[in-house]
């Protein structure tokens, strides 16, 4: 069995489009490979699977992250989380002195890389008597599951995590290695989907929506945006992928988001201006009086 | 920048080689630490070494330490590359004096993703 | 009596993370069952071995046929032709990358030997018993990794 051209033609235009990945031709049967089990599961085959994909955001997102597998790392693309300890941080230090708590949010947080990079820079940078909270959603419930074992493989901690960070907040579970149980406690998991409504989900001080909105059509990015407007805190931050950071706002949300330039990424933070107000177009009509 | 690729199997610095080569490296290669450390006293100072731990003559422990004793050779980073992963064993090596560490089996992007941490690349130099 | 053993599915995990960091994600390692005591069935073998002392003792062997041996050489050194030096060299490696993520599973501290290498099957020693095994196939061809230790 071999997937068809106009499949592979299909997922692998998806994938560059999406992720900047390039599949090439001849690799049919990688791409085969990995959408396999996907389609298993949907109860359909490979080909019927990749028709499914143009409709279905919530499988393309498992799609693209089955074919995107070897782009998941510790402290990923590095200028975040650099951002993040040299300036977010201590502008939130100054800001919740009085709580002394602090509210992160790893939306579409995948195996949980992000959220537990995000916890070792809070264990080595929190001040004592500080505690602080991580939510981390996702809308495979598989993949919250991981991140509650938080154990990975060799070959996932050789990417990119600091071996001083490897021997001082992992410790070797058969051929495993898993994160030790104060890092764990400061990570809490919820199912979610970022299309679908944020019932009971807080405000947070910042939220991290990394290289995911491109798993989206254009309608649902910018409402994902218009809602997420409601869940940073007013002098909190957005951070976006860096192939995401520079995308067109709808004119009623661009007065809404400010570019904020923190080291080498964009962050995005609420103005505080309020939403247009509906439609007050009928008042302006003539009476005739 | 010049990199020095210790290992005692010629498939595995072949494999290191190619990485680096694609990263613009310079590359010399040796069997054993003893042969490092000649090559490394007679030759040009490597920016880089990329160190296996078990090597006939002198393994890769007891090079790093004795590296990191040599003032001369102070700003060489030192990076282990082996299938020693215990965490004692990296912790060791840590305190002798390695930078980093990279347990085998490793892909390319493991070894990019670590010298991206060591500075010693720019982001999305193999892209 | 029961011998202290690595878990054979931490075991299968090494050796694909192996595989599939070495040889790519094309060609799967496929896992089969095969019977205890039957030998490994490929007409040309090479076989590899390290030890490991200290904290717990036993030998990590792999076996593999020729063809997948010449593949992995091939993979690795980056060349086209390869000859029997080139394969003993890939081959030790890639035991001493499965002995060394092994000898993690295990209670430590241990030292690991430097490979040894042979064109055929394994010779295990009488007085040595196996406690894991893994057979597979990779291209259809043959793969086994077993774990010995010293009868107690």
């Amino acid at each position: 069995m071999t997937m068809a051209r106009e499949s592979f033609q299909m997922v692998s235009s998806l994938v560059r489009r999406e992720t900047s990945m390039v599949y090439d031709e001849g690799k049919e049967y990688l791409v085969e490979a990995r959408l396999l089990p996907l389609a298993v599961a949907a109860g359909c085959t490979v080909d019927e699977y990749c028709r499914k994909l143009s409709i279905d955001f919530a499988e393309r997102r498992k799609a693209l992250d089955a074919l995107t597998i070897n782009e998941t790392s510790w402290f990923r693309d590095q200028g975040p989380y650099q951002a993040f300890t040299d300036t977010m941080l201590p502008a939130l230090l100054q800001a919740r002195s009085t709580t002394r708590r602090l509210r992160i949010w790893s939306a579409a947080c995948s195996s949980g890389q992000e959220a537990y990079s995000i916890a070792m820079l809070l264990d080595q940078h929190l001040p004592a008597g500080w505690s602080a909270e991580i939510l981390a959603t996702d809308v495979s419930t598989a993949m919250l599951a991981r991140v509650k074992t938080g154990r990975y493989s060799q070959v996932e901690m050789n990417r990119g995590m600091p071996a001083t960070s490897l021997v001082r907040y992992f410790t070797r579970v058969g051929s495993e290695w898993e994160i030790v149980p104060k890092l764990k406690a400061m990570v809490t998991t919820r199912h979610l989907n970022l299309s679908a409504p944020y019932l009971g989900v807080p405000t947070f001080d910042l939220v991290l929506l990394r290289n995911v909105l491109i798993y989206f059509d254009k309608t649902t990015k910018a409402d994902i945006l218009r809602r997420m407007l409601s869940h940073v805190a007013s002098d909190g931050y957005l951070l976006l992928g860096s192939s995401e950071s520079t995308l067109d706002l709808p004119p009623d949300l661009a007065p809404r988001w400010r570019r904020e330039q923190i080291g080498r990424v964009q962050a995005h933070r609420p103005t505080g201006v309020p939403a247009p107000r509906p439609s007050p177009a009928s008042s302006l009509v003539p009476t005739g009086a | 920048m010049r990199a020095m690729i210790i290992d005692d199997s010629r498939a595995m610095r072949s494999i290191l080689r190619r990485i680096l080569a694609g990263l613009d490296f310079e590359t010399a290669e040796a069997g054993h630490g003893q042969e490092a450390l000649d090559q490394m006293t007679a030759g040009p100072v490597p920016d880089l070494c990329l160190v296996d731990w078990n090597m006939p003559v002198m393994d890769g422990y007891t090079f790093i330490s004795t590296v990191r004793r040599n003032a001369e050779w102070r700003n060489v980073t030192l990076m282990m590359v082996t299938t020693e992963s215990e965490h004692t064993q990296i912790v060791r090596a840590l305190a002798a004096g390695a930078h980093e560490y990279v347990i085998k089996p490793f892909t390319p992007d493991a070894i990019v993703d670590k010298l991206e941490l060591l500075g010693l690349v720019s982001k999305g130099a193999l892209a | 009596m029961s011998q202290l053993a690595p878990e054979i599915t931490d075991v299968h995990a090494i050796v694909d993370e192996v595989w599939r960091s070495f040889l790519g994600e094309a060609e799967p390692l496929l896992a089969r069952p095969v019977p205890a005591g039957t030998p490994f069935d490929s007409a040309a073998v090479w076989s590899a071995s390290v030890s490991v002392t200290g904290g717990w003792q036993g030998t990590v062997t792999v076996e593999v046929d020729e063809r997948v041996a010449a593949e992995l050489t091939r993979q690795m050194l980056g060349v086209p032709d390869t000859a029997d030096e080139d394969v003993a060299d890939a081959v030790g490696e890639l035991v001493n990358m499965v002995g060394g993520n092994v000898k993690s599973l295990m209670p430590g501290p241990s030292t690991l030997s430097l490979p040894s290498v042979a064109a055929g099957r394994a010779a295990f020693a009488s007085e040595s018993v196996e406690v894991a095994r893994l057979d597979a196939l990779w291209a259809g061809q043959p793969v086994r990794v077993t774990v010995h230790t010293a009868a107690q």
